[in-house]
């Protein structure tokens, strides 16, 4: 009979302490699915909106890197169309989105606000980064946007507009001087971030070109590739192509612009070591007492299978076998939990209350996130693994005649 | 001190043995040299206290003397490892408790056939040896039934059988019928003299029944842990 036929036997004659010790596997290794597939699902999430929000690559002048400008467009991309035709030539390239940058101030005539502006390309600007769900009212910009502008809903508010009102727009040119356009609301947008919703205005090329009395120039293209493209290789290949045609560029990735995201990270994984920590912790110290139990009232069976010809490592492993079965069978057990409970938190629609500055929770959404359940395997062997060895180490080096006359 | 004739099986040479009681040591076995044949049918005889619980387990490599060597079949077994010493009690001797001892999860042919799986023998041999084990102690249709479900008598057949299972040169009993009726008892101790005198396995008793010490062939007699006679019967 192998040490885990024998473990299983032991455990099943012992049915309440296994049955407690694999309560506490399965809820350990649920926690680990559900918590993995939760944080793996926020990650893909954040990682997504970010993507949406500042592409896969931006291309911007080399003296932009890092820098803040001190008039509008000082380090802009002159000769836009051309760089952006080539960028979109490449293979990996799915669309190339042209933005003006700027800042100024937007006024109703009774009242003026300031507003953080961006210049876009409406229709591939919309197809690729607007989520349909953003536009509260009115609808986005559409065409070349003509004088259309979108308003964030906390701007719209201070300046009490709605779509189809006039607003005059004020800014600085590149040049230094004062201009001003009208635009009409097309629609207002929330952009879940509280402050930029309270300053957050998009137009046309077109109309911000006007305002800014420069054309063919942008601050930056912003680039999406097609799935599965390598963003290194075709990061270097843009600005290869780009040199060779005289712009004087830097390519940056999604990774660099998005510092957030990795302090995000950094801190989930961080919050989720610290859970995952005190949570092997529990399942240790648990393991550890009811195999030290089993231990002790076995002890003279223990002295009866060295007396028989077992040798200490043999006693070792048949109770190393128990835990390890112990996790297995908790394993299995913590699985289906995870996928009932994930089953169950995904259709209950229970959304998380919103971030600090956001404006909107998120619905709680669990993956299935298979290496949080390899994770969770590996750390549930482990842990048992650790929780038996002391006490199956102690049973191995029992003397023999002291096991025999224990009570 | 040897009394049989022939070159010993086991021999204990002035071996000791003491324990610690709080902070003094209490002497259980003092210097006794002491040795087995091949076939013999001994009983280790003395009240409480005596120490022949202590010899037998010092003989059957159960536990190491504080001095004094124990030797089987010529080896000296204080120079043995403990994996070592493991392998030879698995291949050369068999146990019976008082208390039984068999593995509560397992059947009875399971109990018989576990000294053979240590020994590695392949499970369809190990299950025809423990039902031919099982059948020769009077227990052929109880191969399927766990010890909780037995009687005492019955368990300790079944205790017989394992400690036969390697074909042991020796078999040590510690009060092996200490918890049976007296006619069990007898049974199962003309069970033990069946096997003794048709496999040629030594017995080596430690007891006060006079139901084993009746049917002995040598009886050593120990008082305060030392050998008061031995004699044969």
């Amino acid at each position: 009979m192998s040490a885990f036929a024998l473990a299983w036997r032991n455990l099943v004659r012992q049915k309440r302490r296994s049955f407690l010790m694999i309560a506490v596997v399965t809820f350990g290794f649920a926690s680990f699915a559900l918590a993995g597939g939760f944080i793996a699902q926020s990650f893909e999430a954040l990682k997504e909106g970010t993507i949406r929000s500042v592409g896969h690559l931006q291309i911007l002048d080399r003296r932009a890197v890092g820098k803040a400008e001190d008039s509008t467009l000082e380090y802009g991309i002159p000769e836009a169309a051309r760089a952006r035709a080539l960028v979109a030539k490449d293979p990996d390239v799915a669309a190339v989105l042209p933005r003006i940058d700027f800042v100024g101030l937007a006024t109703n005539g009774a009242k003026s606000v300031p507003f953080l502006g961006v210049g876009v390309d409406p229709d591939p600007e919309a197809a690729a980064t607007l989520a349909p769900e953003l536009v509260v009212s009115g609808r986005y910009l559409s065409g070349d946007g003509g004088d259309g502008i979108v308003l964030g809903t906390g701007l719209a508010a201070a300046l009490g507009v709605k779509p189809g009102d006039r607003v005059t727009l004020l800014a600085t040119t590149p040049d230094g001087s004062l201009n001003a356009v009208d635009g009409i609301v097309e629609g207002l947008v929330d952009v879940r971030i509280k402050e930029l919703n309270d300053r957050y205005l998009a137009g046309g090329i077109g109309l911000v070109s006007r305002l800014l009395q420069s054309s063919e120039t942008v601050s930056k293209l912003v680039v999406f590739l097609k799935p599965g493209a390598n963003e290194e290789k075709a990061a270097e290949r843009l600005a290869a192509a780009l040199t060779a045609a005289g712009f004087p560029i830097a390519v940056q990735r999604w990774q660099e612009l998005a510092v957030f995201y990795g302090q995000v990270r950094l801190l989930y994984i961080g919050i989720f070591g610290f859970v995952g920590t005190v949570l092997v912790v529990i399942v240790i110290l648990s393991a550890a007492i009811v195999m030290t139990m089993a231990v002790t009232e076995r002890t003279r069976e223990i002295g009866t299978l060295r007396a028989l010809g077992t040798r200490p490592s043999g006693v070792l492993r048949m109770f190393l076998a128990e835990g390890i079965v112990i996790a297995i069978a908790g394993c299995v057990a913590g699985m289906l939990l995870a996928l009932v409970i994930r089953a169950g938190l995904n259709a209950s629609g229970l959304m998380l209350p919103p971030p600090p500055g956001a404006t909107h929770g998120m619905p709680i959404n669990v993956k299935l996130y298979p290496l949080a359940y390899a994770a969770g395997l590996a750390a549930m062997i482990l842990t048992m693994g650790i929780a038996s060895f002391i006490p199956a180490r102690r049973a191995s080096r029992i003397a023999i005649v002291d096991a025999l006359t224990h009570v | 001190m040897s009394t049989h004739s022939g070159a010993p099986l086991i021999e204990a040479v002035n071996v000791s043995r003491s324990y610690a009681l709080g902070a003094a040591r209490v002497p259980a076995v003092r210097d006794v040299t002491f040795s087995i044949g091949a076939g013999e049918f001994v009983a280790l005889q003395g009240p409480s206290g005596s120490g022949k619980t202590t010899l037998l387990n010092l003989l059957g490599l159960l536990d190491r003397p504080d001095e004094g060597t124990v030797r089987l079949e010529g080896r000296d077994g204080e120079s043995l490892t403990e994996n070592e010493r493991s392998d030879l009690r698995r291949d050369r001797f068999g146990f019976v408790f008082q208390t039984f001892n068999l593995i509560p999860v397992l059947t009875a042919e399971e109990n018989v056939a576990y000294p053979l799986a240590l020994a590695g023998v392949e499970a369809r041999q190990r299950r025809v040896r423990a039902r031919e084990l099982l059948a020769s102690v009077g227990l052929p249709e109880k191969a399927a039934v766990r010890p909780d479900l037995l009687s005492g008598g019955q368990r300790q057949r079944v205790a017989i059988a394992r400690a036969l299972a390697n074909r042991p040169a020796v078999v040590f009993a510690d009060e092996p019928t200490a918890n049976l009726d007296s006619h069990t008892a007898e049974e199962i101790l003309d069970l033990m003299r069946e096997i003794n005198a048709s496999a040629k396995v030594a017995f080596l008793f430690a007891t006060h029944d006079p139901i084993v010490v009746e049917r002995a062939r040598r009886v050593v007699k120990l008082h305060d842990g030392a050998i008061a006679s031995d004699e044969r019967v």
